[in-house]
């Protein structure tokens, strides 16, 4: 058997024992398996409303993802894209706060470069310490998340809390000049784009050129790397800040576009979802839209399940899971006949 | 201050420190065991949120808060079940397999523990009735620390002994640095492997159900607060070793202690700042340790291949 078609197997064992599964814990909770699962598909993709919504939700963890498999490719397993996206929300709406009246023309380019530099420089520090410390990524960006969710809680509770919102923890409302454009006048914004145009450019340079090569180099062998003059501490940095860049932005995003204003409680978990669909896409840029879109469609469907059938939005996140342990179980089986056959 | 006021007050502090570690110390005490067989599991978080939720609805629906821990570390151990299945039996990789179960275990107990939200359940009794409290120093402690803290302290030296002094130790121990060794020794390592993930598994479902039968005696969602994800980190501090586990949880006590008792002096610093401290320490000691050791010191050798190679 030829490897694409053992992935092909694998991808619908996986399918199928999610669906056996999810059916399983609908019957549980009595609702009826097929019906809910096909008004969910509904929910998701069915309208246009639906899947903008879907897409909306996939922006953030298409980002996230890319923040992890960019890294990945050196070898580093990073799981701080969480981290990421709240110190980019707040590093951008620093600007905002301290210079509300500025022109669009300014702020919002500004807000963008600020919520990605704060990105950049929360990995990047992880990076740092990797590189010249020795400190693991995987643990420090870890535990830097829930600083950095602590940071925000900090300015909405405190400094940057806005009086008029009578007690709600949350800055001021954003002016319209540091408002993310929105596409066709739904609620999907410019991030998307830049989450798709940045999949395809990271696709192309990491396949195809000479940084490509050298991240291969480095992550296969680091002395073979180092005489041919690639250099891991610069490089391990790099990719680090970059993919804490492209994480940073979603927070800025989803701050400035979805909500409005920095509150408490930005993201429902895109920066670990984002950990699952970078390795769901096997490390692969190209592949990770498709399937953010996908998880974002099975989150969007779990509000609206919430709103039209009353099941809590808890079930989206169970069958969440069952989805990640079905596909992993698949992959993982794949994988491991693939290795047998060569 | 009067002398007997600074005893009472570091009584307090005494019984808070030691209250607040004891459900990090058995979930890092279950990880360091996990991780000692050469597996990450980062499905602790979830496991103890399962715990915490099934430990507290069976506490308030017995009465029996020892009921209570027992259903929560069954809760943690099946949880764990689906990580062993997932990397042991199907190869899958270890971290995504372990946010996977973090992911279930969050849904599951967001899901089932809806009814109990708000809910109040009797603890344990503390080690000492209220006559006690003017007693200098310990009587702040004895009257404020149920059995639950020296237990898990007991446990943990257990453990200890156990893994560095007994055969089976030694046969983990060995499974963890070198899976050839062991199969060449006639140890079979995936069993092996999959006890560690069990053990794991039974503790951190206890240690969500002490957090939520014996330490606050209420659920609310996500209650765990990234304790299990913490416990990942401070394994590494504690550089795998069960007796480490002990000061290094304490150390991460009393920055929670502190959190809460600073806020209550009325100091104007923000609670949210005071409650990085637990966070920003135990980035600082993986930094310390990283750099003293020049490398992950102590880190059993299977657990290479999935923390990455190291030059």
């Amino acid at each position: 058997m030829s490897a694409s078609n053992i992935r092909f197997i694998a991808f619908i064992g996986g399918s199928t024992a999610f669906l056996i599964s999810a059916s399983i814990f609908l019957a549980t909770i009595g609702k009826p398996p097929l019906t809910t699962l096909s008004q969910m598909v509904y929910y998701a993709f069915g309208d246009s409303y639906s899947l903008s919504e879907s897409l909306v939700k996939a922006t953030p963890i298409l980002l996230c993802a890319l923040a992890v498999i960019l890294p990945a490719r050196l070898g580093l397993i990073t799981v701080g894209g969480e981290g990421q996206l709240y110190f980019g929300a707040l590093t951008g709406t620093a600007i905002v706060v301290g210079f509300p009246t500025a022109p669009m023309l300014v702020l919002l380019p500004v807000m963008i470069l600020a919520g990605a530099a704060g990105g950049a420089a929360w990995s990047g520090f992880a990076g740092l310490l990797r590189a010249h410390c020795n400190v693991n990524e995987t643990i420090s960006t870890l535990l830097m998340n829930y600083v950095a969710v602590l940071l925000v809680n900090y300015v909405t509770y405190g400094a940057w809390k806005d009086p008029a919102s009578l007690g709600w923890p949350a800055t001021m409302m954003f002016p319209p000049a540091a408002i993310v454009p929105s596409v066709f006048g739904t609620r999907v914004h410019a991030g998307l784009i830049v989450g798709i145009m940045a999949a395809i450019l990271l696709h192309i340079a990491v396949t195809y050129t000479r940084w490509g090569i050298a991240l291969r180099v480095i992550a296969g062998n680091r002395k073979v790397a180092a005489m041919a003059g690639f250099g891991f501490v610069k490089q391990t940095i790099m990719v680090m800040a970059m993919g804490g860049a492209l994480a940073g932005f979603a927070g800025i995003c989803e701050t400035s576009a979805i909500q409005g204003r920095l509150q408490a409680g930005i993201s429902v978990g895109y920066g670990l979802t984002g950990f699952l669909v970078a390795w769901l896409s096997g490390q692969n840029f190209l592949r990770a839209v498709p399937i953010a879109i996908l998880i974002g469609g099975l989150i969007a469907a779990g509000d609206a399940l919430q709103l039209y059938s009353k099941i809590p939005s808890a079930s989206a996140t169970i069958l969440q899971g069952l989805l990640f342990i079905a596909a992993l179980a698949a992959s993982g089986l794949a994988g491991r006949r693939t290795a047998r056959h060569g | 201050m009067a002398e007997a006021e600074v005893l009472a007050v570091a009584g307090s502090w005494v019984a808070a420190m030691l209250r607040s570690s004891t459900p990090l110390m058995m979930v890092t005490l279950g990880e360091t065991l996990t991780q000692r067989v050469g597996i990450v599991n980062l499905g602790v978080e979830g496991q103890m949120l399962g715990g915490a939720c099934v430990g507290f609805s069976a506490a308030a629906a017995t009465g029996s808060p020892v009921l209570g821990f027992a259903a929560g570390a069954a809760a943690g151990l099946l949880l764990s079940l689906v990580h062993a299945a997932l990397c042991l039996g199907c190869n899958a990789n270890q971290i995504g397999s372990g946010i996977a179960v973090f992911t279930l275990g969050l849904g599951l107990s967001s899901f089932f523990g809806r009814g109990a939200i708000g809910g109040k359940v009797t603890g344990l009794d503390p080690l000492a009735g209220s006559g006690y409290v003017d007693v200098p120093l310990v009587g702040p402690i004895l009257t404020q620390l149920t059995p639950i803290a020296p237990l898990a302290i007991v446990i943990v030296l257990v453990a200890g002994a156990w893994l560095y002094r007994t055969r089976t130790g030694l046969n983990w121990r060995i499974v963890g640095e070198s899976f050839q060794t062991a199969r060449a020794l006639g140890i079979r390592p995936m069993l092996i492997q999959t006890q560690g993930i069990l053990a794991g598994g039974l503790l951190s479902g206890f240690a969500g159900a002490i957090l939520s039968v014996d330490y606050t005696q209420t659920w609310a969602d996500e209650m765990t607060k990234g304790r299990g994800f913490v416990a990942v980190g401070l394994v590494i501090v504690a550089r795998w070793n069960p007796f480490l586990v002990l000061p290094v949880t304490l150390l991460f006590g009393v920055c929670e202690a502190a959190t809460l008792r600073l806020q209550a002096t009325g100091l104007t610093l923000s609670p949210y700042l005071i409650s990085c401290l637990p966070y920003v320490a135990s980035v600082i000691c993986v930094i310390v340790v990283s750099v003293r050791e020049g490398r992950l010191g102590g880190m059993p050798a299977e657990l290479a291949s999935v923390f990455g190679r190291r030059s």
